[in-house]
This record gives structure tokens, sequence and C-alpha cells, in this order.
């Protein structure tokens, strides 16, 4: 077996040329004759633009072209609401909107050019707040009205199930904006060739979803646009389809027929939005004495800001993935999805999962109190189990729910510290977990969520595999290699997975929804076998023998019947090719999985499997300062088979920090819908010094429907984080933060009403 | 970014001489870790930075038994961190260059960049003030020494004339009886940048406090001597009650900054929590039990 086969560490394909500086990123990349792009952003909320006045920005020396909302085409893009342009037309949303774009020379010259515009607006009043979208008077941001989106799901009979609980609990629950923080902020290069076809390169979690974008907002045909996905940095949702700048970019290039490069600053790539959706939550939930839910009813209000984006999609997944996680028959959910005049927010990684975790988690704490359970008892009884049809009718075909339940319960002494007691002084401990599920893909864009591989074997016998799923970092590429290394017998270092190109590899739907490992791993396996199968026949017909006795490995095909039967890879592929009727190994596969769309119900087994994750925390909660420390932090991940345990491990911790930083240390500040902290030194993420050692563990539940048993590992570890650490301050000082962040002034305004409370 | 010309002199002399030909043209580069950042904001444009990097002996930390520590404006905060003779006669000076900002600033900035620029979220000047610091500036006339108290007037203000340099900063020989608290607060583990600090300077006579230097940074426009708390702990015996009497003493009687990174009353409250801990430590008490 290989040193890197399925189930072992495995250092990733792409850290060399990470580690020496030659992995290529879209800013890097230079054509001879490029122009800079710099973007005029509205300092307004909601204004209507009067006048453009670019002359001076033209006549600076250097200028090659200046662009408004007047030259954009007159087609709106969007994701299902058709909402949005190149550049803003006639008015604004949003403080941050691009309104003008400078081609230069270069970034300074540019920049400079931006001074020189001169834009008359009349501002107009703004709506800020989301609680007053739906208010009969509010202003509206579009002509429809505020609400985007509503959501309503029923199932079984809640209201005779609240009236069965002994136990009943409702609370609201606010969660915040987060901003992704990839490493890097959004780069496009985009140019012209001499047929007027257009070549993007941008950071992009989907090369495909991108074209499909680019030619709806630049009003041309799909196949005159081709999407390069270069090295990527990051992208956490952020990269998806919402951002704008690539299409920006694009248009500029056309608009000039000049490669043009727009790289943002962090400060631009913070103004442009692509936060996570802010959310307020209700939820009444019913529990019997002993512990079982009858009954949960869930009203949601959440912001997608000026634009609608992904967030209606997002809003669902809040409304009704967490019901799947339990065994429940008796669920309401009621969601609407409004407008403000703020940046447009939609896709993070979680996918709205983030935000009913934190509510549902705190929730069942509270409640469990409330029953004198323990919560991980609470968990474990209600715990939707292996072989179970969820309330919305998904199957369960693996769930290693209770397994992390137990890992979490060990691994922080759980029992032990939670009847230690109380401390009294200055620094108080608590601990608290949380638990919660994800999907593994999503049928959801069209009836397809398949994953296609083209696989060639060079004559050298070394494999290039042809994909569009897009590795930003979280591994993919080298899941593929491990898997197709292994199925074919060859070492990982002949394995080279090439970069999504929209007019050289197969049609994928990209990075999201934690599909690549469950799909597109599948698809590499059935590649994998049936180029070992072609290479056994070709091999077969060469030694004279039979294809069944041969087998390969470590890059030579063996026969297991006669050891003199043997020839190396490189000999029977170049055999392959050089006989009359022959040809490269050249093997293309689809996996598809047997999934449903969802009905207009919302009912349907959307994924082919399902992640889970539990999380522990112990936090020291500083009495006198607020300030909240994590001490320890258990996760365990049900990932199904960790192809790449070091992967997995990565991605465990990696989530399990930028939880951290949602829940104690990132905030975005705002007046007037104004950004007032767009810069990482005032926006604080978390960095390696902030936490403690970070503790993962991978419970291994083997789905039926993944590759090797594998689920996906990139996102289900986000979502306990936060509700895990409230519940850790709760346990620690008696007082529950329902509001997201927990910052040292709500620590210590609720230390002081509780205070006030014991006194009076 | 705009352009400029960067000037690299050899030695102070024509550090200032750059400086008095360009003028208001000019700017001093002596790290960058701050300034880099303005100008790519083009908060600031200078058409000319004379950088001070080639000054070797502005990075020089030497120790004279009758002058005292003497520190080369140029010294990075990691060289004063990792320096034997700071942290033989001033550990707590070692300890402060050794938590401040992030480890990238500690490599690149320097302690003269530091005070001079006086952003009030950072640690030396509260220290350095606390440890009765003098400072050493050279002009294109000559130099002068001015004491720390009178060297950080307001919100990034410096009582620097434009053209001078801040060449060094010196300790004076440390009393062995007097010893000196410092602490900086992080409003989350994430901060690279106070939202509080204070430093404390006592000899402590057989349980009693005397000669105190109380002074709070970050939280304030300008690093501030508290006065009223000084006299109030002077001569005293410290008890957890006299502790935390300085306590609301100090929060009261600071001039407190209000942003992003804490408010006005946000600021009092951590100032409180320091105090009462810092005094606490300085008589041997436990702060962490009492409630």
């Amino acid at each position: 077996m290989n040193a890197f086969a399925p189930g072992l560490p495995t250092p990733q394909v792409t850290s060399q040329e990470k580690a020496l500086g030659r992995a290529t990123y879209a800013g890097d990349l230079k054509i001879a004759g490029m122009l800079h792009a710099k973007l005029l952003r509205s300092p307004h909320a909601h204004a209507r633009i009067l006048n453009v006045d670019v002359s001076r920005a033209i006549a600076l020396p250097g200028v090659r072209a200046v662009f408004t909302g007047d030259d954009v085409p007159q087609r709106a893009w969007g994701v299902k609401h058709k909402q949005q342009h190149v550049l803003a037309r006639e008015v604004v949303r949003f403080v941050g909107e691009e309104i003008a774009a400078v081609v230069a020379i270069d970034e300074d010259t540019a920049e400079e050019a931006l001074d020189l515009i001169r834009v008359e607006y009349e501002p107009l009043p703004a709506l800020i707040d989301p609680s007053q979208a739906l208010e009969p008077n509010a202003v509206k941001v579009h002509p429809g009205g505020n609400l985007a989106d509503e959501i309503g799901i029923v199932r079984g009979d809640v209201d005779s199930a609240f009236a069965e609980a002994d136990i009943v609990h409702e609370e609201t629950y606010t969660t915040h904006s987060q901003y992704p923080g990839y490493m890097e902020p959004m780069a496009t290069l985009a140019t012209t060739d001499g047929s007027g076809k257009l070549t993007v390169w941008t950071a992009t979690q989907s090369v495909f979803l991108a074209r499909q974008r680019l030619a709806e907002a630049l009003d041309r045909p799909v196949s005159t646009v081709r999407v390069v996905q270069p090295t990527v940095g990051g992208g956490f949702g952020g990269k998806i389809i919402e951002e704008r700048s690539s299409v920006i970019a694009g248009f500029l290039a056309a608009a000039t027929d000049r490669p043009v490069r727009l790289c943002l600053s962090r400060i631009d790539d913070m103004l442009s939005g692509a936060f996570s959706v802010p959310m307020k939550i209700r939820l009444k939930m019913g529990m019997t004495r002993d512990g079982r839910i009858t009954a949960k009813d869930v009203s949601i209000r959440a912001d997608c800001g000026a634009y609608a984006g992904l967030a209606p999609e997002v809003m669902l997944v809040t409304a009704m993935r967490s019901d799947n996680m339990q065994r429940l028959e008796h669920t309401r959910s009621h969601a609407q999805l409004v407008y403000t005049h703020t940046m447009p927010r939609g896709a993070f990684r979680g996918f709205g999962g983030t935000q009913m975790a934190f509510a549902l988690n705190s929730h069942l704490t509270a409640m469990a109190d409330l029953a004198g359970i323990d919560p991980i008892e609470l968990h474990r009884q209600n715990a939707i189990r292996t072989g179970d049809l969820s309330i919305h009718g998904w199957k369960i075909g693996s769930c290693g729910l209770p397994e992390c339940l137990n890992q979490i319960e060990g691994a922080i002494g759980w029992t032990e510290k939670r009847s230690r007691p109380k401390q009294r002084g200055v620094l108080r401990r608590g601990i608290g977990m949380a638990a919660a599920m994800h999907v593994s893909g999503n049928r959801t864009m069209g009836n397809w969520d398949g994953s296609t591989i083209v696989l060639k074997v060079n004559e050298d016998g070394r494999v290039v595999v042809l994909t569009s799923e897009a590795d930003v970092g979280q591994g993919s590429n080298t899941m593929l290699s491990q898997i197709c290394a292994h199925e074919l017998g060859v070492p990982l270092s002949h394995v080279s997975v090439q970069t999504p190109d929209t007019d050289f590899t197969p049609y994928c739907l990209g990075s999201i929804a934690s599909r690549v490992t469950i799909n597109a791993g599948k698809a590499m396996i059935k590649a994998a076998r049936e180029a070992r199968e072609t290479i056994l026949a070709a091999a077969a017909e060469k030694l004279g023998c039979d294809a069944i006795d041969l087998t390969i490995e470590d890059g030579v095909v063996q026969s297991t019947s006669n050891a003199n039967h043997f020839a190396k890879l490189p000999d029977i592929c170049r055999y392959h090719i050089f006989r009359h009727g022959g040809e490269g190994i050249h093997i293309k596969a689809t996996h598809d999985p047997d999934t449903v769309m969802m009905d207009g119900d919302h009912y349907g087994n959307i994924a082919p499997a399902y992640s889970f994750a539990a999380q522990a925390v112990e936090v020291e909660v500083d009495t006198e300062t607020g300030q909240v420390r994590l001490i320890e932090s258990w996760l365990s991940d049900d990932c199904g088979k960790a192809i790449n345990p070091l992967a997995v491990h990565g991605q465990s911790n990696g989530a399990a920090v930028q939880a951290i930083g949602w829940t104690l240390c990132e905030e975005l500040q705002f007046e007037e819908g104004r950004l007032m902290n767009g810069n990482l030194a005032d926006y604080t993420m978390p960095t390696a010094d902030s936490v403690p050692e970070m503790h993962s563990s991978i419970v291994e539940s083997m789905d039926p429907n993944g590759p090797l048993g594998a689920k996906g590992a990139s996102e289900t570890a986000i979502l306990p984080g936060a509700p895990a650490i409230a519940n850790a301050v709760f346990d620690a000082i008696g007082v529950r933060i329902t509001d997201l962040p927990i910052t040292p002034e709500k620590i210590l305004a609720a230390i002081a009403a509780q205070k006030e409370k014991r006194d009076a | 970014m705009r352009d400029f010309h960067y000037l690299e002199p050899r030695t102070v002399s024509e550090a200032t001489a750059m400086l008095a030909d360009h003028g208001e043209e000019a700017c001093v580069f002596a790290g960058g870790t701050a300034l880099i950042l303005a100008l790519r904001q083009r908060m600031m444009a200078p058409g000319v930075l004379v950088s001070l990097g080639q000054l070797e002996e502005m990075r020089a930390i030497r120790f004279d038994p009758k002058e005292g520590l003497l520190i080369g404006a140029m010294a990075r905060h990691n060289d004063i961190a990792r320096s034997k003779i700071v942290r033989q006669h001033y550990p707590v000076v070692a300890e402060m260059a050794g938590g401040l900002a992030n480890p990238q600033v500690r490599n690149q900035a320097t302690i003269g960049g530091n005070l001079c620029y006086a952003d009030p979220s950072t640690d030396p000047p509260a220290c350095l003030l606390a440890l009765g610091a003098e400072l050493t500036i050279k002009g294109q006339h000559g130099a002068r020494r001015i004491p720390m108290d009178e060297f950080n007037v307001d919100y990034f203000t410096v009582a620097m004339e434009p053209g001078e340099i801040l060449t060094q900063i010196r300790l004076p020989p440390p009393d062995q009886e007097v010893t000196t608290f410092y602490r900086r607060h992080l409003r989350t583990p994430a901060e690279h940048r106070p939202v509080a600090n204070l430093a404390l300077a006592v000899r402590n006579r057989g349980g009693a406090f005397e000669d105190v230097r109380l002074i709070v940074g970050a939280a304030t426009p300008a690093p501030q001597l508290l006065d009223g708390v000084q006299d109030y702990l002077s001569g005293r015996s410290v008890t957890a009650e006299v502790a935390a009497e300085a306590a609301d003493r100090a929060a009261e009687e600071m001039f407190p900054i209000s942003d992003g990174r804490g408010d006005e009353g946000f600021r009092r409250q951590v100032v409180r929590a320091l105090t009462r801990r810092l005094v606490a430590e300085a008589a041997n008490l436990d702060w962490k039990e009492t409630e």
C-alpha cells in the first residue's frame, strides 16, 4: 500500500508550490499590454445618481477609459432575483456599491483618477434597520417592496405537540454578519482575443457558475466566455457567485478590448460585502419531562442587504436543515428575507447553518437545564440515527452523531468538569457543547448534482486529471490524487490534477455545499477503475495472459499467477497508442448521486449523505473585563471515511477557529450603513496566538453512498462553535448571551444586570 | 501609493540635513509598519522618505552604570525583548517589548518609530514613562534631551520639531528598591493593540508604598500620570480594600478615549480592573480570589 493511500495523512499536493511562492494567483498574472482598474464606490446608502462627470479623470495622463452605469448592459443579473448591473445605474443601494470604473496604465494612476470623478447624488432616505423593512411606511429598496423571500414549512401538528409538552421554552437569538476573511482578496485578470472571446482568470469556487453569471451580466453567449481558475487563496462561500468584481473586470476587458487586471485591496474587498446573512431567530420548543423533543416552532427574519444573491437559499437552510439532526415529528418554520440599504450578504461556510445552530444549541442546553438533564444526554436521546428518514425526507445513510458526542464528552472530561463546584473568583471557567449537521452535496441547481472526471494516462504511465471542481485551499486536488493513485496503482506524485478551465475541463458545479469529496470522489473512483481495466486489457493482450490475473502496483503491471508476466506501466501505455487502431488512454466518468430536488413543500432527499459534528469547549470569563478566553476545544467530525485525515483536521480546526472569530472577536461596525472597521487591524480575526491548541477527532461512519465511505468535511465543523462557547459562558457566569458576538461589553452588562437582580 | 524618493543617510547629521533640505515634503522612515499603511491608503503622500535603516549606531543597546540603559531609537521591539542587557537591568521593558502587537511588527517596527508616531493604542510610552525615561532628540542645530513626561502631547502628537530625529531612549540606572509592573489588556485575545495598559512603579517599604508612579496608557489620548491615585497610595499599606479603592480612583481620574475598540465606560472598567490587579500584585496580594 502506498504511503498516501486514502485514509493516510497526506500533505497537500499543492503545498510545495505554495511554500516556494510559486503558486500563481489571479493577481500574479501578467499579459503584455495589461491595464489596471480601480472602482469608485458610493458614499451613500441610498441615493439617486444625478450626474457623473468623468472628464477630468479621462484627461489624466495614463487613464485609458472611464465607465459608469450608463455604459454597462441594461440586462440585470442575479441568482434568482435579477436586480444587479455591472455598475450601478441611476440609483445606489448601499455604501460601497460600484458606480464607476477607471482603467489606466497602472493602479496608482487609476486610483488618482478616481479622485477626479465628480458625482452628483441626490441622497434619499435609507432603510438600514431590517426590523423596519416590512413596516407599511418603510422606504423601499426595490420597487417590488422589501420582502425578498418568504418560506413556510409545516410538518405534523405543532400546536397539539406543544400541548403534549411538559416544558416549553421560547427565546429570541440574533446573529451578526461575518467576513469570510480569505487570505486572498478578490482578484481577476480578463482579456479578449482577436475573435472577441473573453477569457477571465479569477478567484472562484466554480468556473462554470462564474461563466454563467459573466455571460448573463455582460449579455453575451456563454461560449464567448472562458473562465480559468488560478490558485485561489480561500473562498468560504464568498467566491461562489455573489462577488461583483470579476464581473466588472470582464466587462472592462470587453469594453476596452485590452487585458484588464482588477485586484481588490483588503479594504475594497470588505466594502464589497460578501458577508454572511445576519438573522433574528425566534425559537420555541416543547419537550417532555424525560427529554423527548415534541415540537419546534421557528421564525426567522434575515437581512440580505441590497441584493438577494444566494441569501434565499441560505435562509432556507436556516429554516429547516437542523430539523433533520433529530427525530422530530412536529415542526413549523416561517422565514422572511428582507432588503435593506446595506451591503449584500449571502453564502458563507455553513450556508445558513451557523445561525440556526447557535439558536438551537443555546436553546437545547437551556432546556436540558430546565429538565435537569445533561445536554449531551439530551442530544444523544433525540439524535437521528443511521437508517432513519428525517422529517423533511432526508435518508440518513450514516450518522456518527452519537459517537461524536461520546468523543467530546470523554475528551474534555465533561462529567468531571460539570460536577466541579462553581467558581466564585474573578476568573470563572465553564464548559459547553453543541452539535450540528450538514449536507454532503445538494441537488439544488437544476436537476443535477453530478461530477465529471476526465482522466488521461500519458505514454509514461503518469496521470492527468481534468476536473472543474475547485481546490480553493481545502484540499480536493489531494483527495482526488489519493483516490486516483490508489485505484490505479501509481505513486501519488504521478498524478496531477489540472486547473479548472471552462474550455478544457468538464462541466462541474464547483466547491459548494461540501459536495466535492462525495461526488467528484465517486467520479474519480469510476474513472480510475475504468482506466485500470483499459490498461489491464492492453497488458493482457501484450503479455498474452488473462486480464483477471493482472494487478498494477507502484507503476508495474504484474501477473498474480506467473511472476514472469509483468510489464512497466509506460510500456503498456505506449502499446495502447502505438498499434494499428490505437489511441491514448482517455477516460471520462460521471457520477450523479441518487438524490432528488426538494419538492414545492421543501421535502425530499437532497444529498447523498449527511455529515455531523459535535464540539465541547471550556472557557474562562474575566468578570471584571468581560473577556472570554477559550481554554480548551474538542471537536469531533463525522465525515465518513477520512480520505486525508491531515486535511480533515485542518478543516475542522480552521472551521472551529472561524467560529471562535464569529463568536468572540469579529464584529463589523456600521454607522448608517457605512462600514467603520473595514481593515484587518480593526476587524480582528483570531490569530494563532489567540486560540488554545485546537483538538479535533474524526468519526468514520462510512457512508454507503460515499467514495470509500467518505462524506464532506469542510463545513460541518464551523457550526457548533458559537453555541458551545455561549453555553460555556452560561456555565461559567450564569448569564446567557443570545445575541452574537459575545463582546466584553455584553458580558459586563449581563453580570451587572444579574447582580442588580440578586441585590434587589 | 504615490511615488516618492527614498533616501538612505549614513549618519545622523546627514539624516537631519536631508530632513532640513526637503522640509515638509520629507518623512522619516523608521520601520514602516504604520507609515506604509498610511501611504498605501494615501492618508499621507510625502515626496521624500528619509530612511534611518542604515544608521547602525542607532540600533545599539548598552548599559552604563552611571547613565543607565541606553536604547537606540532604531532598535526593533524584538531586539529589545531579546537583549540580555535589557533583560538583566529592566526585565519589565523586555517583557513589554516581547508582547507588543504581533511577531511581524516586533521584527520590523522600531521603538523610536513607535514613540514618534504616538498612536495611543500601543505599549511603550506608558511603560517608559513609569521608568522615568529621557529621550535624546537631534536636529540640524544640535541635540537636546527631554523627559518622557513632556514627550507625548496628545493623540498622534509629540514634542518634536519638524526636521528632528529621536535618536536614543535612556532609562536611569535601576533603583533596586523600586519594582515596576506593567500590564496590557486586549479587548479580545485576537486583538493586537491594547485597549488599555497600566504601568506601576513602587518602592515597597515594609508593606507601605512609596515613590509611586502610576501611568495609564492606550486608553487615553496620551499616557496619563494618575497623580490622585499616586497620592492615595503613597505611604499606605496596601490591602485588598486599598487596591479596590485605588482602582475606583484610577477609573475616575483618567480621561478615556471612546472609539470602536471600546467606549469610555468600557475603558474605565478595564483600567479599574488593571489597577486593582497591579496594585494587589505589587503588594503580593492575590487578586483572583477577590470578588
